[in-house]
């Protein structure tokens, strides 16, 4: 069991695996061109899948169910390198794990991660083996989780609480700070998934899957400095998230290309899909580039040009969290 | 995942960590005639509708406008408090993670909601110069705007308002409690009170009707503006320089030493008691180059005549790898600022020095005898040295 999970886990930090037959593989050997590496090669370049369903978004902003599951679960699904999305899940959660699902509700409705998108991927973890009492989903705190429209709950079934005041007692020191973690992510949830939000951020740029992190943190306000860069990289390097971190999905069902992280409903638009890999690295590469499309389409510069481009998703690569190559990135639209 | 919960509410591990902090740095339950022990009866006892003072709540938040910012463009603010400025989003905080936009106005959430109360001797903040031997109903709120390496109250400082236990205290309630402790101040200590700015100022304007005198002890770490109405009410201010080496102060603290510079040269200008604390770290701000700088600064920017302490580091936060600063390195830190002809430099966190005690600059005679926080004998006339007749300044009726 154990080899498994490290194999699991080997081929969750690969993207796509040189190990493996999977489609994932042959994806990134038809990437490379020329023979396929060896054992001991560079490991192939990560998948980002990439599912646009046009109508996901009706009327009053509500979500389509038969579009929600079916352009979430292609990308669960691609993302992974299996059929399905419960195939995909099942290959990288345990029926023994504590899984939990990171959302990002800072904003409220209309800029959070959808609940609706969360519960799907609850449902997906249940038919996978997962019962439903080992899952949380879950953000900082409860407030800010009704605001984005969610119910709270302690079970039976499927927890959605905030972390509230329920904080490592510890202070915990990693790269330039030091913070007391979220006490479910230290004690309880032995794996993790990102589910944030397609949008832009003030001060880092964008926020997507790597900077959800900062909510499972008691201090995120003081990891704000330079455009986050020195602090994003070295939280999500952490054994408490990197250890633990399988999956991370990006909910593109409506997008913000300016002024977030809060709701600017000016700067929105319904992109009608969801971005999911298993390197969170190379997810939020291509999350920033669908950013800077909109915000070109719009008529808005760069945020380099507004010098605020998120160089911490470079900073995380450096640290070996994934790749920002584009070059070295499959973008599977599916 | 959860947590036993106590009547109030609270998680009860989080109950116990306000009570022990009440119990453990407080003298209100030996006023009171009580001991550490009896600190769930302190607790029930102070919870007085009257004075707004209710039990300790859970994750209480009291949005309250704040006074220093600027409206921008999609909802966003720019906090004005303090040298950060931090540009804020809707529904997020600025770096002190107390103060938070919604809908593009800015409030703060710790008006009126402190996580601290306790009765402390003057000499604990410490102000040599105020009023020595009384004591200050001492309070904070969660919350600072640095974040020091060497932080001995983190665990209320770099928390988040929501993740700390506190309760209503209205200012008026603050000065009414202040009366019943017979404290003429109330000190706006422990965390940061820059941070809870808006609250300060209340406190200081009700108190003034009533004789009861507000005090900050601080970081400095704030804008003109909002430092030029505090002026208008406090008593005193006493400043944390935690460094003079500006490199230092920006790894040590986060922050940029020159707005705390600007701070005190201010204070001096607005005629503000000011005394400067400077924390002296073993290998970190103790050379004689950084002391001797700083020296010269506070006598030829803000007068030779203002206090300043040195006190000795103890293992805390991220910090907890280096050892005490050795008592000698503090007297080495004295000498060199008396040197440089500062007329009251003092040593602090080492009880029974003779650094602790006040001397007449004219005669050289003990004029304020101290033992720790407490004040053994005072022999001040008016103001004055009883031999020399020498004039000291400070705060002293």
């Amino acid at each position: 069991m154990a080899i498994d999970r490290d194999r699991r886990r080997t081929l969750s930090a690969l993207g796509a695996g040189a190990l493996t037959a999977s489609p994932l593989a042959r994806a990134a050997e038809a990437f490379f061109p020329g023979p396929p590496p060896g054992p001991r090669s560079a490991p192939a370049g990560p998948t980002v899948a990439v599912a646009r369903r046009p109508g996901l978004v009706g009327a009053r902003d509500v979500l389509d169910p038969a579009k929600l599951a079916d352009g979430l679960g292609a990308a669960v699904a691609r993302a992974v390198g299996e059929s399905s999305p419960v195939d995909g899940l099942r290959r990288l959660f345990e029926p023994t794990d504590v899984v939990g699902i990171k959302v990002n509700c800072l904003g409220g409705a209309g800029v959070s991660t959808r609940p609706e998108v969360a519960h799907e991927l609850a449902r997906w973890l249940q038919a996978a083996g997962v019962p439903a009492n080992r899952i949380l989903i879950w953000d900082r705190s409860d407030r800010e989780l009704s605001a984005a429209g969610y119910t709270l709950s302690d079970g039976p079934g499927v927890r959605v609480r905030g972390t509230g005041v329920d904080w490592d007692r510890r202070l915990t020191e990693w790269g330039p700070s030091a913070s007391r973690f979220a006490r479910a992510m230290v004690e309880d949830l032995t794996a993790v998934i990102s589910l944030g939000r397609l949008k832009d951020h003030g001060l880092a740029g964008v926020t997507l899957s790597l900077k959800n992190w900062y909510g499972t943190v008691n201090n995120p306000n003081k990891l704000h400095a330079e455009g986050c860069a020195p602090y994003v990289p070295h939280l999500v390097a952490h054994p408490l998230i990197r250890e633990k971190l399988r999956l991370s999905i990006v909910d593109g069902s409506t997008g913000q290309c300016h002024g977030g992280p809060g709701r600017a409903p000016n700067w929105d638009w319904p992109f009608h899909g969801f971005l999911a890999s298993t390197d969170p690295v190379a997810l939020d590469t291509v999350g920033w580039r669908t950013l800077e499309a909109q915000r070109k389409r719009v008529g808005l510069p760069t945020l380099a040009a507004e010098e605020r481009a998120p160089r911490y998703i470079a900073g995380a690569a450096k640290l070996g969290l994934g790749v920002d190559d584009p070059a070295r990135i499959e973008i599977a639209e599916v | 995942m959860a947590r036993p919960r106590g009547p109030s509410g609270v998680n009860a591990p989080e109950r116990r960590m306000f009570l022990a902090q009440l119990a453990g740095s407080c003298t209100a339950c030996a006023l009171a005639g009580m001991g550490p022990g009896d600190a769930e009866a302190a607790d029930r006892g102070r919870q007085d509708p009257a004075m707004g003072l209710t039990s300790i709540e859970e994750g209480g938040l009291n949005p309250h406008p704040a006074r220093w910012y600027e409206k921008l463009p999609d909802s966003w603010v720019q906090c004005g408090l303090c040298p950060r400025g931090c540009r804020i989003s809707d529904d997020e905080r600025g770096t002190c993670g107390v103060r938070e936009n919604r809908g593009g106005t800015l409030f703060t959430l710790v008006h009126s909601r402190p996580c601290t109360i306790a009765v402390d001797p003057v000499e604990k903040k410490p102000f040599f110069h105020v009023l020595p031997g009384s004591v200050a109903l001492s309070l904070a709120t969660p919350g600072c705007n640095l974040w020091c390496k060497a932080c001995q109250n983190w665990e209320i400082a770099q928390a988040r308002p929501e993740q700390i236990p506190t309760r209503t205290l209205t200012p008026a309630g603050a000065v009414q409690l202040a009366r019943r402790q017979g404290a003429p101040l109330i000190a706006c200590t422990y965390t940061e009170p820059v941070v809870f700015a808006e609250y300060v100022l209340d406190i200081a304007v009700a108190g003034r009707a009533t004789g009861v005198r507000t005090v900050m002890i601080s970081n400095g770490y704030i804008q003109e503006e909002p430092l030029a109405d505090l002026c208008q009410e406090i008593a005193a201010y006493k400043v944390d320089l935690k460094g003079f080496d500006p490199v230092f102060f920006e790894e040590h603290c986060g922050g940029k030493l020159p707005a705390v510079l600007d701070t005190l040269r201010r204070l001096r200008k607005h005629g503000i008691w000011t005394e400067i604390v400077a924390l002296i770290i073993p290998t970190q701000n103790d050379s004689v180059a950084e002391i001797r700088d700083l020296a010269r600064f506070v006598r030829d920017d803000l007068g030779d005549e203002v206090p300043v302490h040195f006190t000795r580091f103890h293992p805390a936060y991220r910090l907890a790898n280096l050892p005490s600063t050795p008592v000698a390195t503090l007297e080495r830190c004295r000498d060199v600022a008396m040197g440089e002809g500062l007329r009251f430099v003092y040593i602090g966190n080492v009880p029974g020095h003779p650094g602790e005690n006040t001397y007449c600059p004219g005669c050289g005679e003990v004029l304020i005898q101290r033992l720790g926080m407490a004040v053994i004998r005072n022999r001040l006339k008016g103001g004055a040295c009883p031999d020399c007749h020498r004039s000291i300044p400070g705060i002293w009726s």
